[in-house]
């Protein structure tokens, strides 16, 4: 069996008194697509965080390719990295948020080549022949100087995943996002993941858009109070849950 | 209920109904208001051409005055320094203020604290007067040797001392501002930054910053406009700006009221230039938001 791609060992993660996870092993092939689904606070937000560095675990792991993320290891103790580092080992690592956080300042084609002509140095117009084509990719071709407060949720939300995917990220991490749409733009959001995932995109997924995990999902993580408690599957984990409080959300949200 | 007044209204047919358009309102309050601020303004126009004491003709004998033209310019350019200097200073002592680190963080609350107890005019008194707290300014290694020592009244002439003490007062005026137009961005923007793998200073100019503006240039605009006027200060400690240079000239020939009249033409003139380019700066930075930018003038619908 090859190296997984994501490797987690026994992260921890505390804000103040309050443990939000409690020791999670995670392990991601390339070329995999894991939904992770949970009751609110049960840490799958602070999980998909620690992954890029945008939190800091406590203890515990988080290797991507065979790489330590955001610490080095020296004389049995591990090290943060310094923001350049850090910040380099987040390029080849896309993120998609719940609120989208496109750049609303700048157009969409701004938002797309700004990181690939300041962090992979490319010159801006090829930046922008890669920019369009991933546009076309999620079906927006054509509003490239559009500014992103003149487009509906789930077209920020495409915008966004374009932007991630203009940086040719080996791994890309999904917090929540259709929870801000209204209920009829979810569909077209929902339909560049799958189309993503088909094309070999390794993926991370929060969400609680059961039928995407059942449809799309290679293995399905069920997290609570911070461990995971249910992993497999989505035949296995949705269909005939043992832990008891997978059962009592699946019943809940079905 | 029942329309008891008017029974016939319940004859009305839909197509009546449909093809009736909407009255315009008809604003009593409006005309009232206008009405009585139109009288107010003629009594004060007739007031300001028909008193003599005015003396309109002295006003303009003195408003292009090589000794006023020379104090409006170096008000301008103590304005300009003051604001380069202060914003500079304001910048870095915001940044410390949001910095992780929290010698930097005490240092920033500490000094904006004091500054803005101080007043202005206190301020640039004791800068003025720095001499008599110590009479000599040395350079060298604190409690070890002094490579250069000067005489600190050669130093701080009104001139230096009016730079040095409005630089402090802006830098903790400043500092506020832009901390406050930082806090102003959501902190998913700097995430998103950081998710494509952009650098923080890069994250700071590109990302943060701009969208900080619309929330910095209004206050700032302000700011500006009001240390033009407060530059009027050092007039106390003889620096010969636009309201000196007047008052100069007035204590030989007693012309009190004119000259005022002119330094404050000539402060009302620059103010109206700045309240113009603010308005173009701040719609500069208005891209992309759906914040509508008004007509100035009459007529701009609400």
């Amino acid at each position: 069996m090859t190296a997984p791609l994501v490797h987690v060992r026994g992260l921890v993660k505390s804000f103040g008194s309050h443990r939000v996870l409690e020791g999670v092993d995670l392990d991601v092939a390339a070329g995999e697509v894991v939904v992770v689904l949970g009751p609110s606070g049960s840490g799958k937000s602070t999980l998909l965080r620690c992954l890029n560095h945008l939190e800091r675990p406590d203890a515990g792991f988080v290797q991507v390719g065979g790489e330590l993320i955001g610490y080095r290891y020296a004389g049995g103790r591990l090290h943060e990295l310094r923001p350049a580092a850090i910040t380099r080992q987040r390029a080849r690592i896309g993120m998609v948020f719940q609120q989208f956080n496109l750049f609303p300042h700048r157009t969409v084609l701004a938002n797309l080549i700004e990181a690939p002509v300041a962090v992979r140095g490319l010159r801006r117009d090829e930046a922008a022949g890669v920019a369009r084509e991933l546009l076309d990719r999620v079906g927006l071709a054509g509003r490239e100087d559009a500014y992103p407060g003149r487009l509906s949720g789930g077209q920020q939300q495409r915008v966004a995943i374009a932007r991630a995917l203009a940086m040719n990220p080996r791994l890309m991490l999904f917090d929540e996002p259709t929870s801000a749409l209204d209920p009829e733009l979810v569909g077209e959001v929902l339909s560049v993941m799958r189309d993503l995932a088909s094309s070999g995109m390794t993926m991370i997924v929060v969400t609680h858009e059961i039928g995407f995990a059942r449809e799309v999902a290679d293995t399905v993580v069920f997290l609570d109070q911070g461990r995971v408690v249910e992993s497999g599957p989505p035949a296995d984990v949705l269909s005939r849950p043992r832990h008891e409080r997978a059962r009592a959300f699946l019943a809940a949200v079905l | 209920m029942t329309v008891v007044r008017k029974p016939s209204a319940a004859a009305l047919t839909d197509d009546e109904l449909l093809a009736a358009r909407v009255a315009r309102p008809r604003r009593i309050g409006q005309w009232l208001a206008a009405a009585v601020a139109a009288v107010l303004l003629a009594m004060l126009v007739h007031t300001v051409l028909t008193n003599p004491r005015f003396q309109w003709d002295v006003v303009g004998d003195y408003f292009t005055s090589t000794a006023i033209l020379r104090g409006l310019v170096l008000t301008l350019w103590l304005t300009a320094a003051v604001m380069a200097g202060g914003y500079l200073l304001g910048t870095g002592l915001a940044a410390m203020r949001l910095s992780r680190n929290v010698v930097l963080r005490s240092v920033s609350f500490g000094y904006v604290w004091l500054v803005r107890s101080i007043p202005p005019l206190v301020l640039l008194l004791f800068w003025y007067e720095l001499a008599s707290l110590y009479p000599r300014l040395s350079l060298g290694v604190p409690f070890g040797p002094e490579f250069v020592t000067v005489r600190t009244a050669h130093l701080f002439t009104g001139i230096v001392a009016a730079l040095v003490a409005l630089t402090l007062d802006v830098a903790a005026f400043s500092a506020e501002i832009i901390r406050g137009g930082l806090l102003a961005v959501p902190a998913g923007q700097t995430e998103a930054a950081q998710a494509l793998g952009l650098g923080r200073w890069r994250i700071f100019r590109r990302v943060v910053l701009p969208q900080a503006m619309p929330a910095i240039v209004p206050a700032s605009g302000n700011m500006l406009i009001s240390m033009l006027k407060a530059t009027s200060i050092v007039s106390v400690i003889a620096v010969q700006d636009l309201l000196y240079s007047a008052q100069l000239i007035y204590n030989q020939n007693f012309q009190v009221i004119p000259l005022l009249l002119v330094a404050t033409l000539w402060y009302v003139l620059l103010t109206t230039v700045l309240s113009i380019g603010q308005y173009y700066v701040e719609r500069h930075y208005g891209r992309g938001t759906r914040r509508s930018f008004g007509r100035i003038w009459l007529g701009g619908r609400r």
